[in-house]
Protein backbone atom coordinates (compact mmCIF):
# COMPACT_ATOMS: atom_id res chain seq x y z
CA UNK A 1 0.00 0.00 0.00
CA UNK A 2 1.34 3.18 -0.96
CA UNK A 3 1.58 5.93 1.68
CA UNK A 4 0.86 9.29 0.82
CA UNK A 5 2.88 11.20 2.64
CA UNK A 6 1.24 14.42 1.63
CA UNK A 7 -1.70 12.96 3.29
CA UNK A 8 0.07 12.21 6.45
CA UNK A 9 1.57 15.88 6.34
CA UNK A 10 -1.94 17.25 6.66
CA UNK A 11 -2.80 14.95 9.02
CA UNK A 12 -0.41 15.11 11.57
CA UNK A 13 -1.00 18.74 11.15
CA UNK A 14 -5.22 18.62 12.34
CA UNK A 15 -3.99 16.55 14.71
CA UNK A 16 -1.71 19.53 16.75
CA UNK A 17 -4.02 21.96 15.77
CA UNK A 18 -7.20 20.36 16.98
CA UNK A 19 -5.19 18.89 20.38
CA UNK A 20 -4.67 22.56 20.97
CA UNK A 21 -8.32 22.93 21.17
CA UNK A 22 -9.92 21.66 24.23
CA UNK A 23 -12.56 18.41 24.37
CA UNK A 24 -11.34 16.93 20.90
CA UNK A 25 -10.28 13.14 20.57
CA UNK A 26 -8.64 12.42 16.92
CA UNK A 27 -9.08 9.02 16.34
CA UNK A 28 -6.98 6.77 13.63
CA UNK A 29 -6.68 2.87 12.96
CA UNK A 30 -3.15 3.64 11.59
CA UNK A 31 -1.39 0.64 13.25
CA UNK A 32 -3.59 -1.39 11.09
CA UNK A 33 -1.35 0.17 7.79
CA UNK A 34 1.82 -1.44 6.49
CA UNK A 35 4.22 1.19 7.32
CA UNK A 36 3.36 2.40 10.35
CA UNK A 37 4.43 5.83 11.30
CA UNK A 38 6.27 4.71 14.55
CA UNK A 39 5.44 8.52 15.59
CA UNK A 40 2.25 9.12 15.81
CA UNK A 41 0.85 5.36 16.72
CA UNK A 42 2.70 4.12 19.43
CA UNK A 43 1.16 1.04 21.07
CA UNK A 44 1.02 -1.84 23.42
CA UNK A 45 -0.36 -5.00 22.38
CA UNK A 46 -2.11 -7.50 24.82
CA UNK A 47 -3.04 -10.89 23.58
CA UNK A 48 -5.72 -12.16 25.38
CA UNK A 49 -6.87 -16.38 24.72
CA UNK A 50 -8.99 -16.38 21.76
CA UNK A 51 -7.84 -17.09 18.26
CA UNK A 52 -5.42 -14.48 16.68
CA UNK A 53 -6.56 -12.38 14.35
CA UNK A 54 -4.92 -12.54 10.68
CA UNK A 55 -3.01 -9.13 11.44
CA UNK A 56 -1.55 -10.10 14.29
CA UNK A 57 2.08 -10.57 12.86
CA UNK A 58 1.15 -6.82 11.54
CA UNK A 59 0.41 -5.92 15.09
CA UNK A 60 3.14 -7.47 16.71
CA UNK A 61 6.28 -6.25 14.69
CA UNK A 62 5.61 -2.38 15.45
CA UNK A 63 4.60 -2.57 18.95
CA UNK A 64 6.52 -0.39 21.71
CA UNK A 65 5.20 -3.41 24.43
CA UNK A 66 3.80 -6.98 23.58
CA UNK A 67 2.04 -8.63 26.76
CA UNK A 68 -0.01 -12.23 26.42
CA UNK A 69 -2.58 -12.62 29.01
CA UNK A 70 -2.29 -15.58 30.35
CA UNK A 71 -3.66 -18.28 27.71
CA UNK A 72 -2.66 -15.36 25.26
CA UNK A 73 0.62 -17.02 25.14
CA UNK A 74 -0.80 -20.24 24.38
CA UNK A 75 -2.11 -18.59 20.90
CA UNK A 76 1.25 -17.11 20.07
CA UNK A 77 2.67 -20.03 20.78
CA UNK A 78 0.44 -22.73 18.85
CA UNK A 79 -0.70 -19.98 16.20
CA UNK A 80 1.92 -17.69 15.28
CA UNK A 81 3.82 -20.40 13.12
CA UNK A 82 0.82 -20.86 11.22
CA UNK A 83 0.67 -17.58 9.91
CA UNK A 84 4.42 -18.70 8.34
CA UNK A 85 3.84 -21.92 6.61
CA UNK A 86 6.81 -21.91 5.33
CA UNK A 87 9.31 -20.93 7.79
CA UNK A 88 10.02 -23.31 10.93
CA UNK A 89 7.72 -22.92 13.79
CA UNK A 90 10.86 -22.97 15.65
CA UNK A 91 12.32 -19.79 14.49
CA UNK A 92 8.77 -18.21 14.32
CA UNK A 93 8.46 -18.95 18.46
CA UNK A 94 11.96 -17.58 18.70
CA UNK A 95 11.27 -13.98 17.00
CA UNK A 96 7.72 -13.56 18.27
CA UNK A 97 8.56 -13.34 22.05
CA UNK A 98 5.96 -11.47 24.13
CA UNK A 99 7.79 -8.89 26.62
CA UNK A 100 5.67 -9.93 29.41
CA UNK A 101 3.38 -12.40 30.49
CA UNK A 102 0.65 -11.57 33.34
CA UNK A 103 -2.41 -12.96 34.50
CA UNK A 104 -4.04 -15.45 37.01
CA UNK A 105 -1.91 -18.42 35.07
CA UNK A 106 -4.59 -20.43 35.22
CA UNK A 107 -4.90 -21.06 31.40
CA UNK A 108 -1.47 -20.98 30.56
CA UNK A 109 0.55 -24.34 29.37
CA UNK A 110 2.97 -25.61 31.50
CA UNK A 111 5.42 -25.88 28.37
CA UNK A 112 4.32 -22.59 26.80
CA UNK A 113 5.10 -20.92 30.09
CA UNK A 114 8.70 -22.42 30.40
CA UNK A 115 9.54 -21.93 26.91
CA UNK A 116 9.03 -18.11 26.91
CA UNK A 117 10.66 -17.97 30.69
CA UNK A 118 13.81 -19.52 28.79
CA UNK A 119 14.00 -17.00 25.84
CA UNK A 120 13.67 -13.85 28.84
CA UNK A 121 9.91 -13.08 28.97
CA UNK A 122 9.12 -11.30 31.90
CA UNK A 123 6.08 -13.93 34.02
CA UNK A 124 4.06 -11.46 36.31
CA UNK A 125 1.92 -14.36 38.54
CA UNK A 126 -1.10 -12.41 39.67
CA UNK A 127 -2.72 -15.47 40.66
CA UNK A 128 -4.00 -14.28 44.00
CA UNK A 129 -5.84 -11.21 42.52
CA UNK A 130 -8.89 -13.06 41.34
CA UNK A 131 -11.32 -9.73 41.41
CA UNK A 132 -9.53 -8.06 38.03
CA UNK A 133 -9.73 -9.86 34.45
CA UNK A 134 -6.46 -10.44 32.90
CA UNK A 135 -7.19 -7.90 30.41
CA UNK A 136 -7.88 -5.44 33.77
CA UNK A 137 -3.98 -6.43 34.83
CA UNK A 138 -2.50 -6.18 31.27
CA UNK A 139 -3.92 -2.77 31.33
CA UNK A 140 -2.81 -1.42 34.90
CA UNK A 141 0.79 -2.91 33.86
CA UNK A 142 1.41 -0.71 31.11
CA UNK A 143 -0.21 2.26 32.85
CA UNK A 144 2.39 1.78 35.50
CA UNK A 145 4.81 1.74 32.76
CA UNK A 146 4.68 5.76 33.06
CA UNK A 147 7.00 6.58 30.26
CA UNK A 148 4.67 4.74 27.37
CA UNK A 149 1.79 7.67 28.51
CA UNK A 150 3.81 10.38 28.09
CA UNK A 151 2.20 10.61 24.70
CA UNK A 152 -1.43 11.68 24.73
CA UNK A 153 -2.13 9.38 21.65
CA UNK A 154 -0.67 6.09 23.03
CA UNK A 155 -2.77 3.10 22.86
CA UNK A 156 -3.20 -0.15 24.17
CA UNK A 157 -4.58 -2.98 21.66
CA UNK A 158 -5.65 -6.02 23.20
CA UNK A 159 -7.21 -8.98 20.38
CA UNK A 160 -9.01 -11.72 21.75
CA UNK A 161 -11.12 -9.68 23.75
CA UNK A 162 -14.87 -10.76 21.84
CA UNK A 163 -15.95 -14.13 21.47
CA UNK A 164 -16.24 -17.27 23.68
CA UNK A 165 -17.86 -16.94 26.70
CA UNK A 166 -20.46 -13.88 26.49
CA UNK A 167 -19.35 -12.56 30.66
CA UNK A 168 -15.83 -12.28 29.51
CA UNK A 169 -16.58 -9.74 26.83
CA UNK A 170 -18.65 -8.07 28.35
CA UNK A 171 -15.97 -7.99 31.56
CA UNK A 172 -13.59 -6.56 28.69
CA UNK A 173 -16.03 -4.15 26.87
CA UNK A 174 -16.19 -2.97 30.62
CA UNK A 175 -12.63 -2.56 30.51
CA UNK A 176 -12.72 0.73 28.26
CA UNK A 177 -15.56 2.20 30.39
CA UNK A 178 -13.29 1.99 33.73
CA UNK A 179 -10.13 3.69 31.80
CA UNK A 180 -11.79 6.07 29.80
CA UNK A 181 -8.62 8.08 29.97
CA UNK A 182 -6.40 5.36 28.15
CA UNK A 183 -6.73 4.77 24.27
CA UNK A 184 -7.74 1.20 24.17
CA UNK A 185 -9.22 -0.67 20.76
CA UNK A 186 -10.47 -4.10 20.97
CA UNK A 187 -9.35 -6.07 17.78
CA UNK A 188 -11.33 -9.43 15.65
CA UNK A 189 -10.49 -10.56 12.63
CA UNK A 190 -14.23 -9.21 11.87
CA UNK A 191 -14.26 -5.84 13.55
CA UNK A 192 -12.78 -3.29 16.04
CA UNK A 193 -14.36 -1.06 19.11
CA UNK A 194 -13.52 2.00 20.97
CA UNK A 195 -14.62 4.44 23.48
CA UNK A 196 -15.67 7.05 22.35
CA UNK A 197 -15.76 8.93 25.80
CA UNK A 198 -19.24 11.82 26.48
CA UNK A 199 -18.72 15.46 25.91
CA UNK A 200 -15.74 15.37 23.48
CA UNK A 201 -15.95 16.43 19.57
CA UNK A 202 -14.96 12.69 17.97
CA UNK A 203 -12.76 12.75 14.60
CA UNK A 204 -12.57 9.61 13.44
CA UNK A 205 -10.31 9.40 10.87
CA UNK A 206 -10.92 6.28 8.28
CA UNK A 207 -8.51 4.31 6.77
CA UNK A 208 -11.43 3.21 3.87
CA UNK A 209 -8.54 0.33 2.26
CA UNK A 210 -8.69 -1.26 5.56
CA UNK A 211 -11.76 -0.61 7.92
CA UNK A 212 -15.69 -0.34 7.16
CA UNK A 213 -17.94 0.27 5.19
CA UNK A 214 -19.96 -1.57 8.19
CA UNK A 215 -20.07 -0.01 11.86
CA UNK A 216 -22.06 1.47 14.71
CA UNK A 217 -22.39 3.36 17.76
CA UNK A 218 -23.46 1.49 20.44
CA UNK A 219 -24.90 3.25 23.64
CA UNK A 220 -23.78 0.29 26.42
CA UNK A 221 -23.79 1.08 30.03
CA UNK A 222 -26.52 4.22 29.84
CA UNK A 223 -28.94 5.92 27.34
CA UNK A 224 -28.05 8.49 25.40
CA UNK A 225 -30.42 11.78 24.97
CA UNK A 226 -28.44 13.38 22.35
CA UNK A 227 -25.75 12.38 20.03
CA UNK A 228 -24.99 14.24 16.78
CA UNK A 229 -23.07 12.36 14.10
CA UNK A 230 -21.36 13.35 10.37
CA UNK A 231 -20.38 11.08 7.76
CA UNK A 232 -22.65 8.31 8.21
CA UNK A 233 -24.77 6.78 5.93
CA UNK A 234 -27.56 7.45 8.35
CA UNK A 235 -26.39 10.30 10.79
CA UNK A 236 -27.36 11.06 13.78
CA UNK A 237 -28.87 14.60 15.01
CA UNK A 238 -29.30 15.08 18.61
CA UNK A 239 -31.17 11.55 18.32
CA UNK A 240 -31.46 9.94 21.50
CA UNK A 241 -30.12 5.81 21.51
CA UNK A 242 -31.15 3.28 24.39
CA UNK A 243 -31.11 -0.55 24.19
CA UNK A 244 -34.90 -1.12 24.21
CA UNK A 245 -34.98 1.26 21.43
CA UNK A 246 -33.03 2.53 18.49
CA UNK A 247 -29.33 1.90 18.85
CA UNK A 248 -26.83 2.40 15.71
CA UNK A 249 -26.06 -0.41 14.00
CA UNK A 250 -25.44 -1.76 10.52
CA UNK A 251 -24.43 1.92 9.56
CA UNK A 252 -22.18 2.88 6.91
CA UNK A 253 -18.99 5.48 6.62
CA UNK A 254 -19.70 7.83 3.47
CA UNK A 255 -16.95 9.95 4.38
CA UNK A 256 -13.03 9.91 5.27
CA UNK A 257 -13.78 11.61 8.58
CA UNK A 258 -16.72 10.77 10.80
CA UNK A 259 -17.70 13.26 14.13
CA UNK A 260 -19.08 12.20 16.90
CA UNK A 261 -20.59 13.83 19.64
CA UNK A 262 -22.62 11.97 22.67
CA UNK A 263 -23.65 13.04 26.12
CA UNK A 264 -23.23 9.50 26.95
CA UNK A 265 -20.11 7.19 26.82
CA UNK A 266 -20.54 5.13 23.35
CA UNK A 267 -18.99 2.00 21.63
CA UNK A 268 -17.96 2.84 17.99
CA UNK A 269 -17.49 -0.12 16.11
CA UNK A 270 -16.12 -0.59 12.57
CA UNK A 271 -15.59 -3.40 10.29
CA UNK A 272 -12.43 -4.43 9.46
CA UNK A 273 -11.66 -5.54 5.77
CA UNK A 274 -11.17 -9.11 4.51
CA UNK A 275 -9.16 -7.93 1.26
CA UNK A 276 -5.85 -5.50 1.07
CA UNK A 277 -4.89 -6.09 4.44
CA UNK A 278 -1.08 -7.24 4.73
CA UNK A 279 -0.45 -10.14 7.15
CA UNK A 280 2.65 -8.82 8.16
CA UNK A 281 4.88 -5.58 8.04
CA UNK A 282 5.76 -4.56 4.03
CA UNK A 283 8.17 -1.83 4.46
CA UNK A 284 8.12 0.04 1.06
CA UNK B 1 -43.85 -9.38 41.90
CA UNK B 2 -44.21 -11.61 39.06
CA UNK B 3 -42.28 -14.48 39.03
CA UNK B 4 -40.56 -15.67 35.74
CA UNK B 5 -39.05 -19.19 36.14
CA UNK B 6 -36.53 -20.05 33.58
CA UNK B 7 -34.82 -23.37 32.70
CA UNK B 8 -32.67 -24.31 30.01
CA UNK B 9 -34.40 -28.02 29.72
CA UNK B 10 -34.06 -27.01 25.46
CA UNK B 11 -30.47 -28.85 25.81
CA UNK B 12 -31.63 -31.62 27.75
CA UNK B 13 -31.55 -35.46 25.30
CA UNK B 14 -34.90 -36.00 26.00
CA UNK B 15 -37.08 -33.20 25.70
CA UNK B 16 -40.36 -33.11 27.83
CA UNK B 17 -42.12 -31.40 24.58
CA UNK B 18 -44.91 -30.14 26.77
CA UNK B 19 -42.69 -27.76 28.66
CA UNK B 20 -40.19 -26.18 26.56
CA UNK B 21 -41.82 -25.68 22.78
CA UNK B 22 -39.68 -23.29 21.12
CA UNK B 23 -38.79 -22.12 17.46
CA UNK B 24 -35.10 -22.28 16.39
CA UNK B 25 -33.39 -19.60 14.47
CA UNK B 26 -30.86 -20.03 12.67
CA UNK B 27 -28.43 -16.40 12.08
CA UNK B 28 -25.13 -16.86 9.94
CA UNK B 29 -22.68 -17.62 12.32
CA UNK B 30 -20.88 -21.15 12.88
CA UNK B 31 -23.52 -23.90 13.81
CA UNK B 32 -22.72 -24.81 17.79
CA UNK B 33 -22.32 -28.11 18.11
CA UNK B 34 -25.90 -28.83 19.66
CA UNK B 35 -27.60 -27.49 16.53
CA UNK B 36 -28.84 -31.11 15.68
CA UNK B 37 -30.45 -31.58 19.13
CA UNK B 38 -32.18 -27.57 18.94
CA UNK B 39 -33.60 -29.31 15.55
CA UNK B 40 -34.86 -32.46 16.47
CA UNK B 41 -37.00 -30.76 18.92
CA UNK B 42 -38.13 -27.47 17.82
CA UNK B 43 -41.56 -26.70 16.81
CA UNK B 44 -40.68 -24.43 14.22
CA UNK B 45 -37.32 -24.10 12.58
CA UNK B 46 -36.61 -20.53 10.37
CA UNK B 47 -33.06 -19.86 9.04
CA UNK B 48 -32.31 -16.20 9.11
CA UNK B 49 -30.61 -15.44 5.38
CA UNK B 50 -27.45 -16.46 5.50
CA UNK B 51 -28.56 -19.18 7.93
CA UNK B 52 -29.37 -21.41 5.58
CA UNK B 53 -26.16 -21.53 4.32
CA UNK B 54 -24.99 -22.94 7.40
CA UNK B 55 -27.56 -25.46 8.04
CA UNK B 56 -26.88 -26.72 4.23
CA UNK B 57 -22.97 -26.83 4.51
CA UNK B 58 -22.65 -27.25 8.25
CA UNK B 59 -25.10 -29.57 9.49
CA UNK B 60 -23.66 -32.48 7.31
CA UNK B 61 -20.63 -32.29 8.85
CA UNK B 62 -22.00 -33.39 12.58
CA UNK B 63 -22.79 -36.59 10.74
CA UNK B 64 -19.13 -37.28 8.89
CA UNK B 65 -20.80 -41.28 8.39
CA UNK B 66 -23.94 -40.42 7.04
CA UNK B 67 -24.54 -39.23 2.96
CA UNK B 68 -24.19 -35.26 2.97
CA UNK B 69 -27.11 -35.18 0.59
CA UNK B 70 -29.75 -36.86 3.33
CA UNK B 71 -28.72 -35.09 5.81
CA UNK B 72 -29.73 -31.71 4.12
CA UNK B 73 -33.29 -32.94 3.07
CA UNK B 74 -33.94 -34.50 6.86
CA UNK B 75 -32.51 -31.10 8.22
CA UNK B 76 -35.10 -29.05 5.90
CA UNK B 77 -36.02 -25.15 7.10
CA UNK B 78 -39.82 -24.50 8.05
CA UNK B 79 -38.89 -21.20 6.76
CA UNK B 80 -36.25 -18.78 5.50
CA UNK B 81 -36.92 -15.06 6.50
CA UNK B 82 -34.74 -12.12 5.82
CA UNK B 83 -33.26 -9.45 3.34
CA UNK B 84 -31.68 -12.72 0.89
CA UNK B 85 -27.84 -10.39 0.54
CA UNK B 86 -26.36 -13.80 2.12
CA UNK B 87 -27.93 -16.95 1.21
CA UNK B 88 -26.33 -18.81 -1.77
CA UNK B 89 -28.51 -18.99 -4.63
CA UNK B 90 -27.72 -22.74 -5.16
CA UNK B 91 -29.14 -22.98 -1.19
CA UNK B 92 -32.66 -21.14 -1.77
CA UNK B 93 -33.25 -23.28 -4.50
CA UNK B 94 -32.62 -26.43 -2.80
CA UNK B 95 -34.76 -25.36 -0.10
CA UNK B 96 -37.87 -24.02 -2.03
CA UNK B 97 -37.66 -27.58 -4.40
CA UNK B 98 -37.79 -29.13 -0.88
CA UNK B 99 -41.44 -27.04 0.04
CA UNK B 100 -39.70 -24.55 2.65
CA UNK B 101 -41.46 -20.99 2.73
CA UNK B 102 -39.11 -18.27 1.48
CA UNK B 103 -40.38 -14.94 2.82
CA UNK B 104 -38.04 -12.27 1.02
CA UNK B 105 -37.98 -9.23 3.07
CA UNK B 106 -35.04 -7.18 1.32
CA UNK B 107 -37.18 -4.29 1.18
CA UNK B 108 -37.15 -3.97 4.48
CA UNK B 109 -33.66 -2.63 5.58
CA UNK B 110 -34.96 -0.75 8.87
CA UNK B 111 -35.34 -4.26 11.16
CA UNK B 112 -32.02 -7.20 11.40
CA UNK B 113 -32.71 -10.36 10.53
CA UNK B 114 -33.60 -11.52 13.89
CA UNK B 115 -36.11 -8.84 14.25
CA UNK B 116 -37.93 -10.21 11.15
CA UNK B 117 -37.87 -14.01 12.39
CA UNK B 118 -39.15 -13.03 15.90
CA UNK B 119 -41.85 -10.76 14.02
CA UNK B 120 -42.77 -13.51 11.86
CA UNK B 121 -42.82 -15.90 14.89
CA UNK B 122 -44.76 -13.67 17.01
CA UNK B 123 -47.51 -13.33 14.13
CA UNK B 124 -48.12 -17.10 14.22
CA UNK B 125 -50.60 -16.52 17.39
CA UNK B 126 -50.94 -20.52 17.85
CA UNK B 127 -47.49 -20.57 18.94
CA UNK B 128 -47.23 -17.64 21.62
CA UNK B 129 -50.86 -19.36 23.94
CA UNK B 130 -47.86 -20.83 26.17
CA UNK B 131 -46.58 -18.13 28.09
CA UNK B 132 -43.18 -20.35 28.51
CA UNK B 133 -43.14 -20.36 24.50
CA UNK B 134 -39.25 -19.74 23.65
CA UNK B 135 -37.36 -18.48 20.47
CA UNK B 136 -34.00 -20.22 20.49
CA UNK B 137 -31.71 -17.99 17.68
CA UNK B 138 -27.93 -19.79 17.11
CA UNK B 139 -25.11 -17.34 15.69
CA UNK B 140 -26.42 -14.11 16.97
CA UNK B 141 -23.01 -13.57 18.73
CA UNK B 142 -19.66 -12.99 17.37
CA UNK B 143 -18.51 -11.64 14.09
CA UNK B 144 -19.07 -7.92 13.37
CA UNK B 145 -19.66 -6.73 16.97
CA UNK B 146 -22.59 -3.79 15.55
CA UNK B 147 -24.68 -6.90 14.25
CA UNK B 148 -24.14 -8.67 18.06
CA UNK B 149 -24.99 -5.35 19.77
CA UNK B 150 -28.15 -5.19 17.32
CA UNK B 151 -29.34 -8.74 18.70
CA UNK B 152 -28.91 -8.00 22.13
CA UNK B 153 -31.16 -5.14 21.19
CA UNK B 154 -33.63 -7.73 20.08
CA UNK B 155 -33.92 -9.15 23.25
CA UNK B 156 -34.23 -5.46 25.00
CA UNK B 157 -36.79 -4.94 22.68
CA UNK B 158 -39.20 -8.04 23.19
CA UNK B 159 -38.89 -7.84 26.65
CA UNK B 160 -42.15 -10.32 27.09
CA UNK B 161 -40.80 -12.61 24.39
CA UNK B 162 -38.68 -15.55 25.88
CA UNK B 163 -35.71 -15.09 23.55
CA UNK B 164 -32.30 -17.24 24.00
CA UNK B 165 -29.48 -16.65 22.40
CA UNK B 166 -26.80 -19.65 22.25
CA UNK B 167 -23.57 -20.62 21.22
CA UNK B 168 -20.94 -22.96 21.82
CA UNK B 169 -19.93 -21.09 24.70
CA UNK B 170 -22.48 -19.62 26.49
CA UNK B 171 -26.50 -18.87 26.33
CA UNK B 172 -28.01 -15.37 26.94
CA UNK B 173 -31.34 -13.94 28.08
CA UNK B 174 -33.46 -11.14 29.28
CA UNK B 175 -34.24 -11.29 32.72
CA UNK B 176 -36.63 -8.06 33.05
CA UNK B 177 -36.60 -5.66 35.40
CA UNK B 178 -39.39 -5.66 38.26
CA UNK B 179 -39.80 -9.30 38.48
CA UNK B 180 -38.33 -12.33 40.63
CA UNK B 181 -36.53 -14.72 38.35
CA UNK B 182 -35.95 -18.21 39.49
CA UNK B 183 -33.48 -20.00 36.94
CA UNK B 184 -33.24 -23.51 37.20
CA UNK B 185 -29.81 -25.10 36.21
CA UNK B 186 -29.25 -28.21 34.59
CA UNK B 187 -25.97 -28.90 36.02
CA UNK B 188 -24.58 -31.29 33.69
CA UNK B 189 -25.04 -29.16 30.58
CA UNK B 190 -24.17 -25.80 31.52
CA UNK B 191 -22.31 -23.55 34.25
CA UNK B 192 -20.60 -23.24 36.62
CA UNK B 193 -19.31 -19.64 35.01
CA UNK B 194 -21.86 -17.33 34.81
CA UNK B 195 -22.60 -13.26 34.88
CA UNK B 196 -25.34 -10.72 35.04
CA UNK B 197 -24.81 -7.71 32.99
CA UNK B 198 -26.58 -4.10 32.75
CA UNK B 199 -25.76 -3.86 29.28
CA UNK B 200 -28.38 -1.15 28.43
CA UNK B 201 -29.18 1.07 31.81
CA UNK B 202 -27.65 0.75 35.31
CA UNK B 203 -29.14 -1.14 38.11
CA UNK B 204 -29.05 0.63 40.97
CA UNK B 205 -30.42 -2.43 43.24
CA UNK B 206 -29.71 -6.10 42.15
CA UNK B 207 -30.22 -9.04 44.35
CA UNK B 208 -29.51 -12.31 43.92
CA UNK B 209 -29.43 -15.73 45.29
CA UNK B 210 -27.24 -18.97 44.78
CA UNK B 211 -24.28 -17.55 43.49
CA UNK B 212 -20.77 -17.82 44.30
CA UNK B 213 -20.68 -14.48 44.51
CA UNK B 214 -24.22 -12.86 45.52
CA UNK B 215 -25.57 -9.81 45.43
CA UNK B 216 -27.59 -7.72 48.11
CA UNK B 217 -29.35 -4.73 46.89
CA UNK B 218 -26.12 -4.00 44.89
CA UNK B 219 -25.37 -1.03 42.46
CA UNK B 220 -23.91 -2.28 38.84
CA UNK B 221 -23.18 -0.22 36.06
CA UNK B 222 -20.55 -0.24 33.00
CA UNK B 223 -17.92 1.80 34.20
CA UNK B 224 -18.25 0.31 37.96
CA UNK B 225 -19.21 -3.23 38.93
CA UNK B 226 -20.85 -5.48 36.42
CA UNK B 227 -20.94 -9.18 37.58
CA UNK B 228 -18.84 -11.08 35.16
CA UNK B 229 -16.79 -14.67 35.59
CA UNK B 230 -19.23 -15.48 38.34
CA UNK B 231 -19.80 -19.00 39.73
CA UNK B 232 -23.22 -20.71 39.80
CA UNK B 233 -23.70 -22.46 43.35
CA UNK B 234 -27.26 -23.87 43.44
CA UNK B 235 -29.42 -25.54 41.17
CA UNK B 236 -31.65 -22.55 41.58
CA UNK B 237 -30.60 -19.28 41.32
CA UNK B 238 -32.85 -15.47 41.89
CA UNK B 239 -32.75 -12.86 40.33
CA UNK B 240 -34.48 -9.52 41.10
CA UNK B 241 -33.89 -5.98 39.89
CA UNK B 242 -34.64 -2.95 39.02
CA UNK B 243 -33.04 -2.83 35.96
CA UNK B 244 -33.75 -5.32 33.01
CA UNK B 245 -30.34 -7.83 33.18
CA UNK B 246 -28.70 -9.84 30.31
CA UNK B 247 -28.79 -13.16 32.35
CA UNK B 248 -25.60 -15.16 31.27
CA UNK B 249 -24.15 -18.97 31.49
CA UNK B 250 -21.48 -21.16 30.25
CA UNK B 251 -22.11 -24.30 28.43
CA UNK B 252 -20.33 -27.48 28.95
CA UNK B 253 -18.44 -28.82 26.25
CA UNK B 254 -18.86 -32.25 27.86
CA UNK B 255 -21.72 -34.10 28.65
CA UNK B 256 -23.82 -32.32 26.03
CA UNK B 257 -25.18 -35.05 22.92
CA UNK B 258 -25.07 -34.11 19.62
CA UNK B 259 -28.41 -35.44 18.81
CA UNK B 260 -31.37 -37.07 20.64
CA UNK B 261 -31.06 -39.66 22.58
CA UNK B 262 -34.28 -40.74 23.40
CA UNK B 263 -33.86 -43.44 26.64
Amino acid sequence: MDLNLGENEILKARIKQLELAMDVMVHSSSFLLPYNPAEETRYALVVLNQNLPRFTPLLWEHATLRLCADGGANRIYDELPLFFPHEDASSIRNRYKPDVIKGDMDSIRRDVLDFYVSLGTQVIDESHDQDTTDLDKCILYIRDSASNLESSRFQILATGALGGRFDHEAGNLNVLYRYPDTRIVLLSDDCLIQLLPKNHLHELHIQSSLEGPHCGLIPIGTPSAKTTTSGLKWDLSNTEMRFGGLISTSNLVKEEKITVESDSDLLWTISIKKTGLPLENNTP
